[in-house]
């Protein structure tokens, strides 16, 4: 469980879809979601999900794991038909199309943090919000909110069941109030002083909001063609 | 050289450091003992210009931390008691490039850099690893890592033995030894256990706020201990 947490689902293989520069692919992602709700006709749809399928596959995941990652919304979906039958049975068409949208939406974000490591995520957030400078926004702290978020939750978790241990072996009872309430302002406490220590860190380490993630992040031929095989796909099935 | 002149603190109406007058030549191996709360952190966090004097001054290499925070900072390198709390990135390379990011170095020095710095303190292979998963004895080596790399002159350790078992405890001050003889960094270290002084040429005691004792190691007498509160158990 733990292990999830700190990595996501990030499998490090040897796939094209891995070498893909991660800003290429956020792109990529954002424009195919978008273009999946442009999609009416059914043989678009059909071809929209073999495409993606297939880039499932060149990523090498395994279709079980896919599937099993994708649990948590079954019981939407069952929720959202059961909607369209109970309340507008005619439109029962739309609510499938609507579900499967959404699916491919799970499936490429899935295939996304699984060919890239997070670190890799924020950086190329980081690059692709570059041109926000001249409205005053600074990529750079938006990153590193991004990964302080990214590691201190499971720190702040791993506390958080420390503390609760601690206090049921001092024969605390969860279902009291006056527990809860104290396990949450002790949790608190302790969020508040890594935060300020989190904060001195920083300014020791000589933060500075206008400098750069120092990954190198250039576009390669490969990526090229990436561009050029997802262009001509929006277009043709256009 | 760091020097505190007349230094005074306060957090909210008491003083915490009551005129404080003491100067840290390049070079040596300076330790700060007292017991906790006589205010060593407080003191520490002033060679950083994490804290600035109420009253009084401190300078850093003639640089006043009040009035260039930047400059005195950039010398200053600081290795916190929580240092986990020091870890900003989850990977440790990512990590140690933090700092070297923040001076705005090129991509190319920052990697090599970063590479170097984990080659000196012999973690190169804990590289791609996410620091959530270390034991504490290498977390405290990646905060430190990161520290280094930023090429201080002088590095504050605050309590770097505390939270240790016996084995890491030897390690980190092996470590800091080295760091002092090999690489030429002026150490300060921050400590309430007498056997952190092993290596110090200087000592100086704490007691509630003020300096109680300064002077070289070996003309410490048991004396001075009990009244600094450190005799041992
Ligand atoms: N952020 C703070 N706000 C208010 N008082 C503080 C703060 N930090 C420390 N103190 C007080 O200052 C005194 C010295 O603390 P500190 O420098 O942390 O001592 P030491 O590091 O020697 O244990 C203590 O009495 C402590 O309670
Ligand atoms: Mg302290």
């Amino acid at each position: 469980m733990i292990n999830k947490l700190y990595f996501g689902q990030y499998s490090h293989k040897d796939t094209i879809v891995h070498k893909i520069d991660p800003r290429l692919k956020l792109i990529y992602v954002f424009a195919l979601s978008v273009f999946i709700f442009t999609l009416n006709k059914y043989l678009g749809i059909l071809f929209f999900t073999l495409f993606v399928l297939l880039i499932a596959i060149a990523s090498k995941i395994s279709m079980k794991k896919l599937l099993q990652s994708l649990r948590p919304f079954y019981l939407m979906f069952v929720f959202l038909l059961v909607m369209y039958l109970i309340f507008s049975r005619n439109q029962l068409n739309q609510g499938i199309v609507v579900i499967w949208r959404f699916l491919m939406l799970l499936i490429m974000s899935y295939v996304l943090t699984y060919t890239t490591t997070t670190s890799d995520l924020v950086a190329a957030i980081e690059k692709l919000m570059k041109p926000l400078k001249i409205f005053n926004i600074k990529p750079r702290n938006i990153a590193v909110m991004i990964s302080i978020t990214i590691r201190f939750i499971p720190a702040m978790l791993l506390q958080f069941e420390r503390l609760r241990e601690s206090m049921l072996a001092r024969l605390a009872n969860f279902r009291n109030l006056r527990h809860i309430k104290l396990i949450m302002l002790s949790a608190l406490e302790k969020m508040f002083k890594s935060a300020s220590n989190l904060s001195d860190a920083m300014q020791s380490r000589l933060y500075n909001e206008n400098a750069e993630s120092h990954k190198i992040m250039r576009l390669s031929s490969n990526d090229y063609i990436s561009l050029l095989i997802i262009a001509v796909f929006i277009l043709v099935i256009y | 050289m760091i020097e505190a002149k007349n230094l005074y603190f306060k957090y909210d109406e008491e003083f915490v450091l009551k005129g404080i007058n003491i100067k840290i030549k390049e070079g040596c191996f300076t330790a700060i003992i007292g017991a906790n709360g006589s205010g060593k952190t407080t003191l520490a966090k002033h060679f950083n210009s994490l804290l600035t004097p109420t009253k009084g001054n401190v300078l850093v290499d003639g640089i006043d931390t009040r009035k260039d925070e930047f400059d005195s900072r950039k010398k200053v390198g600081f290795v916190f008691q929580n240092f986990e709390d020091q870890l900003i990135h989850s990977i440790v390379e990512e990590d140690v490039a933090f700092g070297l990011e923040n001076l705005e170095w090129s991509n190319n020095i920052i990697k090599k850099t970063v590479e170097q710095t984990l080659d000196k303190l012999k973690i190169k292979n804990l590289a791609k690893r996410n620091v959530n998963m270390l034991s504490l004895g290498q977390k405290q080596m990646v905060a430190l890592a990161g520290v280094l790399a930023m090429n201080p002159m002088y590095i504050v350790f605050d309590e770097p033995t505390t939270m240790l078992d016996a084995k890491n405890k030897n390690n980190i001050m092996g470590v800091i030894r080295d760091l002092n003889i090999k690489n030429k960094i002026t150490i300060i270290l921050v400590t309430n256990v007498l056997d952190d002084l092993k290596y110090a040429d200087r000592v100086i005691i704490l007691k509630d706020g003020s300096v109680l004792y300064d002077g070289k190691k070996y003309k410490l007498n048991k004396r001075i201990m009990d009244k600094a509160g450190l005799n041992d158990k």
